[in-house]
């Protein structure tokens, strides 16, 4: 009891210091004339930071806040909640065993990419449309379902079943090839069908905002993306029923042991990679990561590298001169809700093997994917990534060094939404957000 | 007669029919339970349709303070008695007098345990003291009071930015209420639901005739009174300064705010002006079930009270209601399943897809909703006639004029 103590008087004197901070320095900064754009932010943090010490300084010379700066500071503030909490908890897990920390690190990382693409793909829909789509959950949901009942259905085993006979026959790198066939098609499959469903829903709910025929078309877009959010829901629940479902992870890894014999540096069995002996990835996490990552690589060279995704930028940029240069801003629109709600379905196809699934499952994973926009900036592709990374750490660190283990499982969305409300009450405009 | 004239006789007589029908006819439990229900409904859908239609803010948390005000109803039952002697066992506070406050203690997990205050009695308590459990007006009032608190914190925070990150905001808030409320299970009892007390423990009398706990009509009234009363205050509030106020911001923010309205002000008064209306159907309904589960968050509550509110009409609280009784009867009959060869389909899960699709479709197509239209005809139906004969009377002499001076 003594001892948690210093962790709650940790939190209050951070809290004390950052709201005193967060509300008085703007208003030094206003009276001196200054730019108050990232006063709250960095008041809050270098009053958390170094309470009174930082603050008076900061008040008295009002220096311009640099990012390395408020970087600085936030790493003083995590340091602070670190070290309160091993004092609080001597006994943690997370406390104890480093390998335990490095390995839950690690797994935030592997899940945070997959969030990352998720709210990639809700990025940039916004970042085109200026719509958050509220049915991106239901892309997601949908993916994996797609997944799943494809891959039970007796056509795909048997063609599974020829597959591996042909990879057993060539052996080698083409017969690992040939063994990777039919859970590639499986994804596609996903990808090609939100694709799809996203394009239609686009072209008949999403074309009019822009033609003038509905009023107030920001209010219309999120009630009518609510809407397909609700039917597509109930349509996957009436179609399938509400039973958890789990599909088979997609590929076994080889047994290997790199260097052989070693017990160290890299342990693969079917199910699980081991690196350096303490780090445990679960397969269907490490393939959901090495699918994400190369999608990522894939829409990189998309966005940066080909007409259609300069011409995405550019609309996203401006509409009307990319109009001027030829761009049809209303094909963009769909193309870009479709990939976006591509992405949603993907990052559900990959994850259908890590978590069982329903039709529900979509909402925690689009309040996390808002949170990650909101937090990365809205709108801003590079923001969806990192803060889908930070959101993954902080639900790692979360569920695994609190105590209480049902108690931090059931409050897995909470992790997002504390990093939601500080987002909103220090910097609205996220990271690398442009505008309001 | 005008038609204006019409639709008010119209309305009287809806009215009318609601206030008679249970105590002229007998009428079954059940369909009593559907309109108290359809009435709830129609509550949150209406207030919602003010926040969402009038004000243009997208709130998707309606429910959490539906829940907000159930919940604090139903705990500050469950945990605050007050007593004439001091427990010793539970966590006592002095008040005035020998009165005390005592809040209960949170049994353990797995446990039926007595309540402190049951051991208490057989204990520490000398005999013969009073306990009093807080009367339930007035744990309603409290769950109102929190639906505004929480409405006060929820907009304060969120309303300064744009009308999108209280949509982003509200569903994630709205979520996290709903594990708190699994999880906490010593406290909320988890999804297991927490017992509320009835409506009038005891049973009521009134004008001489005596209803007992179980009785639906005293409930019946309670609810339909709040709805009138509530769809009244929406009404004054929609039709004062207050109400231009807020459509001058749905139309243009920074257009309202150039002009001199506070924007953030009243758009966190609106929302807490709804937020706490919701409490209060939530509360009442609570206490009229007898208990309160965390289901009544899950997303689809919500989806339902925005397609009651955009089938209705979005921007006309009256037909919102309207809406809302609607199709909570028509929900109840679709309840069904039905066999198609060799396919049993069933209604109960098809009916949701059924009105998800209504809902883009009346969006899309319909934007003023399907009832709204009905009461326009009525209420302004000689409004726009009336508008077309004036410029046709202004516009004729301006355009004889010049040729009458060429003759």
């Amino acid at each position: 009891m003594e001892q948690s103590a210093i962790l709650l008087w940790a939190i209050v004197w951070l809290v004390v210091w950052g709201t005193i901070g967060g509300l008085v320095t703007p208003r030094i900064y206003a009276r001196k004339d200054l730019d108050i754009s990232q006063a709250s932010l960095g008041g809050a943090a270098i009053g958390a930071a170094l309470g009174p010490l930082g603050l008076i300084p900061l008040w008295w010379k009002t220096p311009q806040l640099r990012n390395r700066l408020l970087v600085f500071s936030g790493l003083i503030v995590v340091g602070i909640l670190v070290i309160a909490f091993a004092l609080a908890d001597p006994d943690n897990l997370c406390v104890v065993n480093g390998g335990f920390v490095v390995s839950q690190l690690t797994n935030g990382i592997v899940i945070g990419i997959i969030y990352g693409l998720m709210a990639l793909g809700l990025t940039l829909i916004f970042s085109i449309l200026g719509v958050v789509s509220f049915a991106h959950g239901e892309f997601y949901m949908v993916g994996g379902m797609v997944v799943y009942y494809l891959g039970a259905t007796p056509f795909y085993e048997s063609f599974t079943a020829g597959t591996e006979r042909l990879a057993e026959n060539t052996g080698g790198l083409l017969g690992f090839v040939n063994y990777l066939i039919p859970p590639l098609l499986l994804l596609l499959a996903a990808c090609v069908f939100t694709f799809v469903v996203g394009v239609i829903f686009e072209r008949i709910f999403l074309r009019v905002m822009n033609s003038g025929a509905v009023d107030r078309p920001g209010e219309y877009a999120i009630l009518v993306t609510f809407g397909l959010a609700f039917f597509l829901q109930y349509l996957t629940q009436a179609l399938v029923g509400a039973n958890p479902v789990k599909s088979q992870r997609f590929f076994d890894f080889p047994r290997a042991e790199i260097p052989a014999e070693s017990g160290g540096l890299v342990k693969m069995t079917p199910g699980n990679l081991t690196l350096f002996d303490f780090v445990s990835i679960p397969n269907p996490r490490f393939t959901a990561a090495l699918i994400a990552i190369l999608m990522l690589g894939a829409l990189m060279w998309f966005l940066y590298r080909t007409w259609l995704g300069k011409a995405l930028r550019a609309v996203s940029q401006d509409r009307q001169a990319a109009a001027v240069t030829g761009i049809n801003p209303d094909s963009m629109n769909t193309l870009a809700f479709g990939m976006g709600a591509m992405l949603a379905g993907l990052s559900g196809a990959s994850l259908v093997q890590v978590f069982s699934w329903l039709p529900q499952v979509g909402i925690p994973a689009a309040a996390r994917s808002f949170v990650i926009i909101v937090l990365g900036g809205m709108g801003s592709l590079p923001g969806a990534f990192l803060g889908g990374l930070f959101v993954g750490l902080v639900e790692a660190a979360g569920t695994g060094c609190i105590p209480d283990t049902t108690r931090a499982a059931a409050y897995i969305p909470a992790y997002g939404m504390i990093i939601l409300t500080l987002v909103l009450l220090l910097k609205p405009t996220g990271l690398f957000g442009r505008e309001l | 007669m005008s038609r204006a004239a019409l639709g008010w006789i119209l309305g009287a007589i809806v009215l009318l029919f609601f206030l008679v029908a249970p105590v002229a006819v007998t009428v079954s439990p059940y369909i009593m339970h559907l309109a108290i229900t359809a009435f709830f409904y129609a509550i949150l859908a209406s207030s919602w349709s003010l926040l969402a239609g009038y004000g243009g803010q997208f709130s998707f948390g309606h429910m959490a303070f539906m829940a907000i005000g159930g919940y604090t109803s139903g705990l500050i039952g469950k945990f605050i008695r007050f007593t004439t002697a001091p427990t010793e066992l539970c966590n006592d506070f002095s008040l005035f007098g020998n009165w005390w406050l005592v809040v209960l203690k949170p049994r353990d997990v797995g446990t039926i345990r007595d309540t402190c205050l049951d051991l208490a009695k057989t204990s520490t308590m000398p005999q013969g003291s009073l306990i009093v459990t807080p009367p339930v007006w007035a744990t309603v009032l409290m769950g109102v009071v929190m639906g505004a608190v929480f409405g006060l914190l929820v907009g304060g925070l969120v309303l300064r930015l744009r009308s999108t990150y209280l949509a982003l905001f509200t569903i994630g808030f709205s979520e996290i209420l709903r594990a708190a409320i699994s999880a906490e299970i010593p406290i909320t009892e988890g999804q297991s639901g927490l017992e509320m007390l009835p409506l009038f423990p005891g049973g009521v009398s009134i004008l001489g005739q005596t209803f007992n706990e179980s009785s639906k009509i005293p409930p019946y009234y309670v609810m339909l009174f709040l709805l009138i009363a509530s769809i009244a205050l929406m009404a004054w509030l929609a039709g004062s300064r207050f109400g231009l106020f807020v459509r001058a911001i749905r139309e243009d923010e920074e257009a309202a705010a150039a002009l001199g309205v506070n924007i953030v002000r009243y758009k966190v008064l609106i929302f807490v002006v709804t937020s706490t209306l919701a409490a209060a159907a939530g509360a009442v309904q609570a206490h009229y079930i007898g208990i309160i589960t965390p289901n009544i968050l899950i997303i689809l509550q919500m989806s339902l009270v925005i397609s009651m509110a955009v089938i209705g009409g979005l921007e006309n609280i009256y037909a919102a209601a309207i809406g809302a009784i609607i199709i909570q009867f028509m929900l109840e009959l679709l309840r069904t399943s039905f066999d198609i060869g060799p396919f049993t389909i069933d209604m109960s899960l098809w009916r949701l897809v059924f009105f998800g699709l209504l809902l883009m479709v009346t969006l899309r197509w319909q934007r003023n909703g399907l009832i709204a239209p009905l009461f326009d005809r009525f209420t302004r139906g000689n409004v726009a006639r009336e508008t077309v004969a004036k410029r046709q009377v202004a516009a004729v002499p301006a355009e004889e004029a010049p040729a009458q001076s060429e003759k």
